[in-house]
């Protein structure tokens, strides 16, 4: 079993935390990786930066950016990850937008992944049907979760399809938006994720965009097995530098 | 029929050709021809055969010119034996096997019982014109006389074919004559000068000659063009993509609203647009030329046609809110102007380095009630404007749609475009059978940047066999200076804005900045059916320099009186770089006017 599938398992509400690699130093990735695991962080996100993030606001956008000038190419951080096994036990995901990992070759960027130990992707761009295609198969020849994003938006149909076609879990998009663009919760929110849960999904859900506290977190985590916090995260790092992750984690799950 | 290029001389050319495929191309070691081979041959593809052609030369030469250049085969083309075919067939050695071609001269008669002797000793003949030089004489010999071809053995037909022999060899593989013809050879016909080969006039020869039917050049069920196009897009698009996918084709076709898209193109826009006689550009490029005005619509270029379409696609899907990316501000200006025919609130997202560049075109978007939206990310240009564009729309998926201005965007934006623009060759072809007689031309031009105007002037040509299509892009400062846009050379197959097409990008996959002098050709990628027609040799592709695109425009105002949008400029230069037939007539969309490049066109010229 995949780490992600044997930690969705676990009894009890997971925070995954996203970073772009290579922000704010080039060399910044596997330090990151290892303080969120230190401090109770159950699952990561590293970003592959992109140069036209369209689902992303301007938080992420720039640290990708920054990232980029930085430096970071898919190589790099291959090989930043290259011991990353050795230290780090909790399920790793890459996130980033497809034109990258079509470059490298979807092949070979999957079996790279499986040597490193990567346990999943999440492609915002890679449209759930091109993948059942074309990829599905080569993901699992290489034990690589995909993972696909419903909005308040999907139809329900569309919703059973991604369903059906996932094996770990479904990144519920809290609100009709880009990254970081929302503070907090309201009914349609709690309306949406109740209706979601109601639906008895083989996958669990996890909720991401807006997510940045832990009142956020709570509400997010009322109907779903966990949360995901990006732009707020990164905007801890732009503030505060890498030396303080523990500070951000514990105002989450305190 | 297999294809034989001979003649070879040059290195860069030498590649070149071989990028066409040829089946063969002919090295000739004989000193006395102007096209001798002295030099090295660069790697080639291992499915092109190399062959030396000699002429009464002594054995031990050609074995030492095999090994030497690795030849996959020797071609005789003077007076040898069959004795001396036999040594070269039995000879060990030669380090690698060869086929033997040996040449016959023909003029008017041939004795086709001197062959027998042959028979044995070689794989195929040649038959060549005579003339006074063993080959390279340019010109035909009768073909008819093959009728009595008393042999079996395939044949290399050879000896003046050129451009213009393309129907002749077609009707001459219909006969029983071409029933043993294995390969056409060719040489001077495609020359610039001796030894120095004419790459789009061979492209052309071989699209011409080529058995594929024609391909479908149109959006497939899937929204592909080949394997271009599709919808790349973050599942926040889906449901407003969907939607419009769902809908876009039963709405175009809906009587109602045809007839009001029609309407409004005559009545508001001036449809349609005249197809002009360029007497005095036709007369210095002698040729005909004819040229699409679209610049006389309202507001000033083709982008208009779009406009107007999604204008009332948007109205009967029922959205309240347009939202539309702009570069020069020609698109902007478009979709502002039907926003305030059609009362809905608009807003144009344009790079912060354009709005500073464009003030004019700011000042009319905001005249039409317009709110501009600074792009402040990234190189703060059209791409970035198309990325907040589209967080617009992810952040607004209900009341709004938003007008993408070129034939890029996910399925079926590309299409759905294509179609509104279309109208351009729908005219073209009622117009020009009034002037010449005929609806097809033998070539349509544009330029193409995402590629908008070139769709529309493309489309009822696409399967029309004998209209041939040039896209001009834009090279900038040289398309090997690293400022450049353009995509076909450039770029490499990847996702941009929702679609699969050719972009420029990094070896990792990252976009890179493109540059052109015009603001309209300056984007990293091009439309998803113009990758197609790229990929499958329909078209031909050209760039064209900011410093030829300028000096053409100059040219069109001062022959014709026209003072053309710099990005129309570039198909006007491709005339400085190809060489059309008197009785060509070649129509190029004049896709906008030259106002809003009023100030580009004085820093350049210090006017």
């Amino acid at each position: 079993m995949n780490r992600i599938q044997k930690k969705l398992q676990e009894d009890k509400k997971l925070l995954s935390i996203y970073f772009t690699a290579g922000y704010p130093h080039l060399n910044d990735t596997v330090s990151i990786i290892q303080d969120l695991e230190k401090n109770g962080v159950d699952m990561i996100e590293i970003g592959l930066p992109f140069s036209d993030p369209l689902a992303d606001g301007p938080t992420i956008q720039d640290s990708s950016t920054a990232a980029l000038k930085n430096g970071m190419t898919t190589e790099v951080l291959f090989s930043q990850l290259k011991d990353i096994r050795k230290t780090v036990s909790i399920p790793l995901i890459i996130m980033g937008y497809f034109n990258p990992v079509y470059q490298y070759g979807v092949e070979a960027f999957c079996k790279k992944c499986q040597e490193l130990g990567i346990d999943g992707l999440i492609l915002p761009d890679l449209p759930v049907d091109v993948y059942q295609e074309k990829y599905q198969a080569i993901f699992e020849k290489y034990g690589l979760v995909n993972v696909f994003l419903i909005t308040p938006q999907t139809s329900e149909e569309r919703i059973r399809y991604i369903d059906a076609v996932s094996n770990g879990f479904i990144y519920m998009v809290s609100t009709a938006s880009v990254t970081g663009s929302q503070s907090g919760f309201g009914d349609v929110q709690t309306e949406y994720f109740e209706r979601i849960s109601n639906m008895n999904l083989k996958n669990p859900q996890i909720v991401g965009f807006g997510i940045s506290d832990n009142k956020t977190f709570t509400t997010a985590t009322t109907y779903t097995k966990g949360a995901i916090i990006g732009s707020a995260f990164i905007k801890h790092l732009t503030s505060t530098g890498t030396k303080h992750i523990g500070d951000f984690v514990k105002k989450v799950i305190s | 029929m297999k294809l034989k290029v001979c003649g070879m001389k040059y290195q860069d050319n030498i590649a070149q050709v071989a990028a066409l495929q040829p089946d063969y191309l002919g090295f000739i070691f004989y000193k006395k021809t102007p096209r001798h081979f002295d030099t090295k041959i660069p790697e080639l593809p291992e499915n092109i055969k190399k062959v030396g052609v000699f002429v009464n030369e002594e054995v031990g030469t050609i074995i030492q010119k095999v090994n030497e250049f690795k030849l996959d085969a020797v071609q005789l083309h003077g007076e040898e034996s069959p004795y001396f075919c036999s040594i070269l067939q039995s000879t060990t050695l030669l380090s690698r096997p060869i086929e033997l071609i040996k040449v016959f001269s023909v003029l008017d008669g041939f004795n086709f019982e001197i062959l027998e002797a042959f028979e044995n000793v070689c794989d195929y003949f040649l038959f060549d014109t005579k003339g006074k030089l063993p080959g390279g004489n340019g010109y035909q010999f009768d073909w008819s006389l093959l009728n009595h071809y008393p042999s079996t053995k395939p044949f290399f037909l050879s000896g003046g074919i050129g451009l213009d022999q393309v129907d002749e060899i077609k009707q001459f593989k219909a006969s029983e004559a071409s029933k043993y013809c294995y390969a056409i050879d060719v040489n001077s016909k495609f020359e610039k000068e001796p030894g120095l080969k004419n790459i789009s006039a061979l492209k052309e020869f071989i699209n011409k000659l080529s058995d594929k039917k024609m391909q479908n050049y149109n959006v497939d069920d899937k929204g592909y063009y080949g394997e271009f196009g599709g919808a790349f897009i973050p599942e926040m698009l889906y449901p407003n993509v969907e939607e419009l996918r769902q809908n876009y084709l039963k709405i175009m076709a809906e009587p109602d609203f045809q007839k009001q898209f029609d309407q409004l193109l005559k009545d508001y826009v001036g449809r349609p647009s005249p197809l002009y006689f360029a007497k005095r550009l036709s007369e210095k490029y002698n040729t005909k030329i004819y040229l699409k005005r679209e610049d006389l619509n309202h507001t000033g270029a083709h982008k208009i046609n779009n406009t107007i379409g999604q204008i009332l696609m948007a109205k009967r899907l029922g959205k309240t809110r347009i939202i539309a990316e702009t570069g020069a501000g020609q698109h902007g200006v478009a979709t502002a102007t039907v926003c305030a025919l059609m009362g809905l609130e608009c807003i144009v997202y344009m790079g912060e380095i354009d709005i500073a560049r464009q003030a004019p075109n700011v000042a009319r978007m905001k005249m039409l009630g317009a709110t501009v939206v600074p792009a402040l990310s990234g190189s703060r240009t059209l791409k970035d404007a198309t990325n907040e564009a589209i967080r617009d729309w992810i952040n607004n998926p209900v009341n709004t749609h938003y007008i993408i201005g070129s034939a890029i965007g996910p399925h079926p934006y590309p299409d759905m475009v294509t179609r509104f623009q279309a109208v351009i060759s729908e005219e073209i072809k009622t117009q020009l059978k009034t002037h010449e007689g005929r609806e097809n031309p033998d070539y349509v031009v544009a330029c193409i940047g995402g590629g908008s105007n070139a769709a529309g002037t493309y489309y009822h040509y696409l399967h029309e066999e004998d209209v041939n299509i040039i896209a001009v892009e834009a090279a900038g400062l040289g398309v090997d200076s690293g400022e450049s846009a353009a995509t076909s050379v450039l770029g490499k197959e990847g996702i941009i804005h929702g679609c699969k097409t050719l972009l420029m990008q990094t070896k990792d996959g990252q976009i890179t900045e493109p540059y052109s002098i015009s603001a309209g050709l300056d984007y990293p990628g091009v439309g998803p059916m113009h990758a197609h027609l790229c990929k499958t040799g329909r078209a031909e592709f050209m760039a064209i320099t900011d410093d030829d695109a300028m000096k053409a425009g100059l040219e069109l105002c001062k022959l014709e009186g026209i003072i053309p949008a710099i990005e129309s400029s570039h198909a006007l230069a491709i005339f400085k770089h190809k060489t059309f037939k008197p009785d060509d007539v070649v129509v190029m969309s004049l896709s906008g006017r030259g106002d809003k490049d009023l100030q580009n066109y004085i820093e350049y010229f210090k006017i």
